[in-house]
């Protein structure tokens, strides 16, 4: 198995990573932004959940409701997954070498599969999927897994900076 | 269902009440504010990065070993508003860090203020370090 | 300035208790998070609403008093784990600019939040003219927006 960390090693010392981790307004611009796209993000996704498992919202329409709100969750998941991404290559190893993130990035790639196995099961069906019983229970099941996931994703991240478990 | 939510939030809440936390991350987490150290050796290296800093130096104990010593400093933004710059580092030089030394890791420390050879001081804690006089007024 | 509240708040015996803390304080932040992800949640839906965007399926003011509920069990778990938080490093916030901005913003977007933006987002459809909630939601995810990257730029500039 093909070792990752000269490639990150490679990454790190990179001219523009270099200069972006050394930066006065650069890093914290990312960072910033990172962390306000996420929170954007999540917390249309939650509102989301929220309607899916019949808790808040009950009388909107769930098609609809869900419809609405896809295209600014998008809009707010391309600049967080950007900067997360940006914020990966100014210190590669550091992450690559923490369990926090690592799992991060599995509750990550749950919670994005978990909305994707929803929107194939509902998307051959734009209109009405409403009052299908067996499209309700689905999205009892993908709300609660979302909520569950992605709640898992944002803690493991806030623990990320305290270095445990090395 | 909703009153199992509120219980488990207000449940969360108490618990956290009794917890503290931090802008960035917890100085508690890591360090420990009883073990003051004051460090004064060899900066081998000096990585000027965000979010943190990292001074590695090189201090020599009583016996004559020599004990490495990584220690966390404020982002590139908060040390140059102190008045410190990347290249008031070289690989070599002489220093004097006083800080707090981490919980799980002795050669971790959380360093407050370091003396340059040339005699000059500069602060040079993370926001939210405990309240030990070392950030200037 | 009210330096005398702050280091009350700093002597307290539950700041001085949790100084010692490990594992658990880091567990409220990662809960304070949560916690401001499902508040912010819930205001920037009632604000894209206002803004004529998002779901449009109920009127303004069904979705403004699903999101209230959600306000407020959410925005009390984000007081319970945002006070600790400030008592603890109550003195070295005191020296902060930026926290100090962050407290007006905070203060300036709650009071707009539970008075202006409350009315207009209940209100019924068609009764006020549109550029009204179109403002109102403008302002309140500006508001909000300023208290959010103001925090996060305290260990940066602050």
């Amino acid at each position: 198995m093909l070792s990752l960390v000269p490639t990150f090693a490679w990454l790190e010392a990179l001219g523009w990573t270099t200069a972006l981790r050394e930066s006065p307004y650069g890093y914290p611009l990312i960072e910033t932004s990172h962390v306000a796209s996420i929170v954007a993000f999540a917390g249309l996704v939650f509102m989301m959940d929220l309607r899916l498992v019949n808790l808040a919202f009950t009388s909107a329409p769930l098609a609809q409701f869900q419809r609405r709100l896809f295209p600014w969750q998008m809009a707010s998941f391309v600049p967080s997954t950007a900067t997360g991404i940006l914020l990966f290559c100014v210190d590669p190893l550091r992450y690559y070498r923490n369990v926090l993130f690592l799992a991060k990035l599995v509750f990550l790639a749950l919670a994005g599969l978990n909305a994707l196995a929803f929107h194939l099961k509902t998307y051959r069906r734009a209109e009405g999927w409403d009052e299908d019983p067996e499209i309700i229970a689905t999205a009892r099941l993908a709300g609660a897994a979302s909520l569950l996931l992605w709640s898992l994703t944002i803690v493991s991240s806030r623990l990320i900076p305290n270095n445990w478990f090395k | 269902m909703k009153t199992k939510i509120f219980l488990v939030l207000l449940a969360a809440g108490v618990l956290c009440a009794v917890q503290p936390a931090r802008a960035h991350h917890a100085f508690a987490a890591e360090y420990d504010p009883a073990k003051p150290v004051t460090l004064n050796g060899i900066v081998t290296r000096m990585e000027w990065a965000n979010p943190h800093g990292w001074i590695y130096m090189d201090t020599k104990e009583p016996n004559g070993a020599v004990k490495h010593w990584m220690i966390e400093t404020a982002a590139p933004s908060q040390l140059s508003r102190h008045g410190l710059k990347k290249a008031d580092f070289t690989d070599g030089m002489t220093a004097v860090v006083k800080g707090y030394q981490g919980k799980t890791d002795p050669g971790l420390a959380n360093g407050r203020t370091l003396v340059l050879k040339d005699g000059r001081s500069f602060y040079i804690g993370s926001v939210g370090g405990p309240n030990d006089g070392a950030e200037p007024q | 300035m009210l330096l005398p509240f702050f280091e009350w708040c700093d002597g307290l015996a539950i700041s001085q208790a949790y100084r010692d803390s490990t594992y658990l304080f880091p567990l409220t932040q990662a809960l304070h998070l949560l916690a401001v992800t499902v508040f912010v949640g819930a205001i920037v839906i009632g604000d894209l609403r206002m803004l004529g965007w998002g779901p449009v399926g109920q009127s303004r003011a069904s979705i403004a008093r699903s999101a209230q509920r959600i306000l407020l069990w959410a925005g009390l778990a984000v007081l319970v784990t945002g006070i600790p938080q400030f008592t603890t490093n109550a003195l070295t916030y005191h020296r902060s600019w930026l926290f100090v901005l962050k407290m007006y913003l905070l203060a300036a977007a709650l009071l707009f939040t539970v008075t202006v933006r409350h009315r207009v987002a209940v209100a019924d459809e068609g009764r006020l003219p549109s550029w009204v909630p179109n403002a109102v939601g403008a302002v309140s995810l500006t508001l909000w927006i300023g208290v959010t990257i103001s925090g996060r730029l305290i260990t940066y500039y602050g």
